[in-house]
């Protein structure tokens, strides 16, 4: 009964701006050239307009006329289960949801909200691929998907403060500024926490960790779930709320971005007069007051690149910073990519694909227009600042033998501070 | 059969239903979807939604649909993504700025206004049917278009290409006797009238949704749509 339930989903979620958008397309197939997965393997199924298959099909067959025209003399055909379980592969395994296909249609169709509406349908229906839907639980039971349980966040951060000899505040009462690391950074990337903790309190920032809001990642809405988003994001706000503070700050992470600052105030009770903001946020603020100032000219001995992340960079807003600050850490040997800041290409990685095994070819397959990229400015080190990209371009780096140099925005500029 | 009769037919009271199919089907596709409710956006916007919205509108209007290359994307086939922007174009001239369509506006709204040249005008009317015919292959041999198209897409493409071609040969007084020709040309449109609000044709009225929450939803964010 799996597309009863998908179904329904459609139904419920259809308003306004879905059938708008569905009635909007022409069915061109411009939006194709403009995905990572079709370019990469030429797979037409691959291709953005049909991953918003099933929703149009649902839409055309139980609202429109034509569509119950078609279905009753069949030429239309029923959405069937064979049907879900297929395009269950297609939606969670190529898509990243990094909304570039919304860029090259001529509609200006917000492609990644639909197909993450054909999510929701699915997940509804438990049609999600075994490694994502392992990790979703996994954050439901412990509060990660990477297994940061309380103990484990606790002597991690131990550890990162004495490692790297930094203060890190915690579950301090009264704090202005509640600082979310994501469990790949904790896990993964430690030197990020160093490097951020290093330059909030340079800046003078009066910020604290959270053992409650411990985790920013958001395995909910990569699964499109909307009840498991809203509880994870309630996690954090939770503890927001118990230290009062006013403001939350996501660090490298891209889809818990979207999920807190553009997605949670329609979907829940956000509480009033906490600001969301990115790291790559405040880290432009500091730079632009003079909170902190930075070596002119530190990472001058090779060609810099900045990588945009789909979820902090078009669909987050945080394009001029990274740039304010490459061009005072590097001046002379930062060099863009083509095409670069809102029109860039995804890294194939992002949108919960890195956490399913099944999708590792087509995601080593996408990875290699990012290489592509990188060779033509005759990058050395790449930048970012997201770790789910860093993840997919430090895996990618090792697996295809590359020698590029992967770093996150955070350390470089941590790296760089005037005392 | 009498093709007096015929054209009469054809301009006359079957010109006046597909009209009124026309104008009701269009009316009825535009209420539903506004009747299908609307979420208020609560989210807090960085950059103006407004903005985001009036930039989309002249990017896609103005700049868009003739250069491939300024979303650094279409690398294979640009030619395909110039050919839909002189489609387009080539609509426009010859439905508004043709003299013979601008009298046909005349008689229905009460006003018309100055036209181009007819030379231009049919230049502008070959070209279109050339890129109609590249169209056509190319939704013949692309694989996603494969995937994608259904009966409705190809009845699209002919419903557009028949009153196109019909009225191109008749200006040029070719083959047919005028009468003829001016027949199917009207019979051509009638079905075509018909057939918009039945089809995907009707995007020119969603377009303006899809452009202005496209650039909204970008505006907001403070990033160029």
């Amino acid at each position: 009964m799996e597309n009863k339930v998908v179904l329904d989903t459609f139904v419920k979620e259809t308003g306004g701006y879905v059938a708008s958008q569905l009635e909007a397309c022409t069915r061109c197939g411009i939006c194709a050239e403009a995905c990572h997965f079709y370019e990469a393997t030429g797979n037409p199924e691959f291709s953005p307009v049909w991953k918003i298959e099933l929703l149009k099909r649902a839409y055309e067959q139980r609202f429109t006329l034509s569509g119950k025209i078609k279905l009753a003399l069949g030429i239309d055909k029923k959405i069937t289960e064979e049907d879900i379980l297929h395009f269950s592969k297609i939606v969670y395994e190529a898509c990243t949801m990094c909304n570039k296909c919304s860029m090259v249609c001529p509609m200006g169709i917000q492609l990644g909200p639909l197909i993450h509406e054909v999510r929701a349908g699915l997940s509804n229906a438990g049609v999600v691929p075994a490694d994502l839907m392992a990790a979703v639980n996994k954050q439901v039971e412990e509060g990660s998907p990477l297994g940061v349980t309380d103990d484990v966040f606790e002597n991690r951060m131990e550890w990162v403060a004495d490692e790297w000899e930094v203060d890190l505040p915690m579950d301090v009462k009264g704090a202005d500024t509640l600082v979310v690391f994501s469990s790949i950074e904790i896990m993964k990337f430690p030197e990020n926490i160093a490097a951020i903790a290093k330059i909030l309190n340079k800046a003078g920032e009066k910020w604290t960790l959270s053992k409650k809001a411990r985790e920013v990642v958001n395995f909910g809405f990569y699964e499109g779930s909307l009840e498991r988003t809203k509880m994870f994001l309630q996690r954090v706000f939770d503890g927001a709320m118990d230290l009062g503070v006013k403001k939350i700050v996501v660090t490298e992470c891209g889809h818990a971005y979207d999920a807190m600052r553009w997605t949670s105030y329609n979907i829940m009770d956000v509480p009033k007069g906490i600001e969301i903001t990115h790291i790559v946020g405040l880290m432009g603020e500091y730079v632009r007051s003079g909170k902190i100032k930075l070596k002119e000219g530190a990472f001058n001995d090779g060609i810099v690149t900045f990588h945009d992340a789909c979820k902090i960079q078009r669909r987050g807003g945080h394009i001029k910073e990274p740039r304010e600050i490459l061009n005072i850490l590097a001046p002379k040997t930062f060099k863009e990519m083509s095409p670069n800041k809102e029109e860039s290409v995804c890294c194939g990685g992002g949108g919960g694909v890195i956490a399913i095994k099944e999708a590792d070819p087509i995601r080593y397959a996408a990875f290699e227009l990012k290489i592509d990229q990188m060779k033509k400015v005759g990058a050395e080190m790449v930048v970012m600042s997201c770790s789910n990209c860093r993840l997919q371009f430090t895996d990618c780096v090792q697996h295809f033998n590359l020698d590029v140099k992967v770093a996150g925005l955070s350390q470089m500029v941590a790296d760089s501070l005037v005392e | 059969m009498n093709w007096t009769n015929v054209l009469e037919f054809a301009r006359g009271p079957f010109f006046k239903v597909a009209l009124l199919v026309f104008v009701g089907g269009m009316v009825y596709r535009l209420v539903r979807i506004i009747l299908l409710g609307w979420h208020k956006d609560l989210v807090p916007a960085k950059g103006s939604k407004v903005v985001g919205a009036f930039k989309s509108f002249l990017k896609g209007i103005l700049i868009w649909p003739f250069i491939p290359w300024v979303k650094n994307t279409f690398k294979r086939n640009p030619l395909i993504y110039i050919a839909g922007g002189l489609f387009h174009l080539g609509l426009f001239v010859v439905l508004v700025l043709g003299t013979a369509h601008m009298l046909v506006w005349k008689s229905l709204l009460g006003f018309g206004w100055a036209t181009l040249p007819l030379p231009i005008v049919d230049w502008m009317a070959a070209v279109t049917i050339v890129v109609m015919i590249m169209l056509f292959i190319n939704r013949l041999i692309n694989p996603v278009l494969k995937l994608i198209s259904g009966p409705a897409e190809w009845l699209n493409l002919l419903f557009v290409f028949l009153p196109m071609v019909t009225g191109y040969i008749m200006t040029h007084h070719l083959w047919f006797r005028y009468e003829v020709l001016y027949s199917l040309h009207m019979l051509a449109v009638d079905v075509l009238l018909i057939w918009i609000p039945l089809s995907r044709i009707s995007h020119f009225m969603f377009y303006f949704f899809s452009k202005a929450i496209h650039g909204a939803d970008f505006g907001k964010r403070a990033v160029e749509p």
